[in-house]
């Protein structure tokens, strides 16, 4: 190729891309740097680590970064056991259902997560539906139970947010397996178990490994479910709202958002090399 | 069309140049004016009320910007020498915030008219830079079909609530004004002071078993609804409202020990056009605040103003509610928040 052609080729590209990383640099690096620098600066200008290590040697809120953790990766192991089992029906025994089933799965995802974290409380209250119907319908219980604001509850309704992410990284994989590999083993001798064991879990840990990333990242970052349903957690985005909405501290927002950054990138690190580990 | 170098470079020339007019502030043009609505029901009665007579009045335009006060502020903080906003709606705490920043204009009766008849300790909680202009009180809104015999009191209101008489939805501390109206209203009926919130803890952890949390005021109202909760606390003005959109089961008391007045302010940012004087006289004339009363059921600070029948058996009167220290609370807000946070959770 003519050495100005090829120039000629990689500005072409550079100018294709270059939308896309104007957008990124003015609207997603920019602000981040931005937000973060704002944590390392006292207010006369000079630089500080001071609100790191007072966040950092606080019994309060290292137990809240620990429980945000925690709960993500609860939430995350809980999708990803229900969604192996929903992407395997859908790729391997669903036929032509399998389209009505992602509708099903996606469905969900086009109401607004508002709307269906009040439906939560509609169904679970005191005098929700679940609870006439143990109560008054089947007569098993006497009084009706406290399920809104429990632990239980807000992960029940982070997983039903975030399952269909899982399922549908992990489907894409599986349908991509080839099933000769998994019926050589049959042949071979191998059980039905040890087939999906060695065979068919190891082929897909690569859409499982992405599907716990993004569950896990929308976990991380998750604040209406868990505002609007209790369950006692305290996590960082919980106390950053809070520091913009009530008590207007910008700079241990900042301290603590960068702190969430650094852990989601640490777990994002930690998970694609155990994902890598177990499929290599 | 293909798609050549030169028709990238001058579409994308004009896409910049048409998102950099877009950016422009309209405050540019020189008959418009930037002011601020909460989202809903206070978006129309803003419109309805204030803007239509100011524009009738001025031959000017306003365009409303909704959202809230920490982040009207915000924004005006970041640019307050061509702030974007012209007139900010604002919780008295963050009105005495925005007034020590010196970022607000001083109100006075010759650039306000109808100042006059605002009572003076209104715009001096706001250190005379802004007003109240409408008013609300927190107090204890129940479930008739459930709730017989309501307390009458904050006091009672703990003790039933901890006897598991009740459960009942308090404001978490994840709702801005829940300092005020719930925290410190509830510690002074107790006995308390700004430097003494003991009370309220002590109270809080004898209910602790027997409460839930909103974190909205909607979230209130499902609490109750879906049978959640059977009282709590709340405002006088919303509780009216769910009453005429023919929610007949609800109903509201304000404690005997007193509610806190939970008031509105308006400000207007050093540097914002001087229309806003023409647009704040508007909000403050006690023709429009009666309107706008009527639409939101909130009582309003002109005192020349006369409610309806109606509306004058629900707003709480003046002299029946308590005043917070709002600047005062805003030193120690901090303290309460994290106490909170530590012995209650979020």
């Amino acid at each position: 190729m003519p050495k100005t052609a090829h120039v000629s080729a990689r500005m072409r590209q550079a100018l294709l891309l270059a939308p896309s990383l104007i957008f990124l640099v003015v609207f997603f690096v920019m602000p981040l740097v931005d937000n973060s620098s704002r944590s390392f600066m006292t207010e006369d200008g000079s630089l500080t680590l001071a609100r790191y290590g007072s966040f950092l040697s606080d019994r309060f809120y290292l137990g809240i970064i620990v429980e945000t953790v925690v709960l993500s990766a609860a939430v995350t192991a809980i999708s990803v056991l229900i969604a192996y089992p929903v992407a395997y029906v859908l790729v391997r025994k669903a036929g032509r259902l399998s389209g009505p089933i992602i509708f099903l799965l996606i469905a969900p995802l086009l109401t607004s997560i508002i709307m269906r974290t009040y439906g939560w409380q509609v169904l679970f209250a005191r005098r929700g539906l679940v609870n006439q119907w143990l109560v008054t319908d089947l007569g098993i219980l006497d009084a009706p139970l406290r399920l809104l604001n429990t632990p239980g509850l807000a992960i029940a309704a982070l997983v039903h947010v975030l399952v269909p992410f899982a399922v549908l990284s992990i489907a894409s994989v599986l349908q991509g397996v080839d099933r000769r590999l998994e019926e050589g083993a049959l042949m071979l001798g191998a059980s039905r178990f040890r087939t999906f064991f060695e065979v068919t879990l190891p082929l897909t840990m690569d859409g499982i490994g992405t599907g716990a990333i993004l569950v896990f990242m929308i976990a991380n970052g998750s604040f209406v479910t868990l505002v609007l349903l209790g369950g006692g957690f305290q996590t960082l985005p919980l106390l950053i709202y809070q520091q913009f909405n009530t008590t207007r501290d910008f700079a241990l927002a900042s301290t603590m958002s960068t702190i969430l950054l650094v852990i989601a990138l640490a777990c994002l690190w930690l998970q694609l090399r155990l994902v890598r580990r177990q499929g290599a | 069309m293909k798609l050549n170098r030169r028709t990238f470079l001058g579409t994308g020339a004009a896409a910049t140049g048409l998102i950099g007019l877009n950016g422009l502030p309209l405050r540019a043009q020189d008959r418009t004016l930037n002011v601020t609505a909460y989202g809903g029901v206070w978006e129309r009665a803003i419109r309805d009320c204030f803007v239509a007579p100011f524009e009738a009045k001025t031959g000017a335009t306003a365009t409303v910007s909704l959202g809230g006060p920490a982040q009207w502020l915000a924004q005006v903080e970041a640019n307050p020498e061509n702030p974007p906003l012209d007139v900010l709606i604002m919780s008295p705490d963050l009105a005495v915030i925005a007034a020590e920043g010196d970022l607000m204009d001083d109100f006075t009766v010759e650039k306000l008219p109808n100042l006059a008849n605002i009572p003076q300790e209104f715009t001096d909680a706001c250190l005379g830079k802004g007003t109240y202009f409408d008013y609300g009180v927190g107090g204890i809104t129940y479930n008739k079909q459930v709730v017989s015999d309501a307390p009458k009191s904050f006091a009672a209101f703990v003790d039933r609530v901890a006897s598991g008489e009740f459960i009942a939805s308090v404001p978490s501390i994840q709702y801005g004004p829940t300092t005020v109206f719930f925290l410190w209203a509830l510690n002074n009926a107790l006995g308390g002071t700004v430097d003494n919130v003991d009370p309220f803890f002590e109270a809080m952890a004898k209910m602790k078993d027997n409460l839930v949390f909103w974190a909205g005021p909607n979230d209130f109202f499902n609490h109750l609804a879906s049978g959640e909760a059977d009282l709590g606390i709340y405002f006088d003005g919303r509780t009216w409202n769910h009453v005429d959109e023919g929610v007949d089961w609800i109903s509201f008391i304000n404690p005997e020990e007193g509610g806190a007045m939970t008031a509105v302010a308006i400000q207007k940012p050093k540097n914002a056009s001087d229309l806003a004087w023409d647009y704040l006289n508007e909000v403050l004339a006690p023709e429009n605040q009666s309107k706008f009363a009527e639409i939101l059921n909130y009582g309003v600070t002109n005192t020349k103003v006369e409610y309806s029948e109606k509306l004058a058996s629900r707003v709480t009167p003046l002299s029946e509610a308590n005043l917070p220290p709002y600047a005062e609370i805003a030193r120690v807000r901090n303290d309460w928040v994290d106490r909170w946070n530590r012995e209650i959770g979020m």
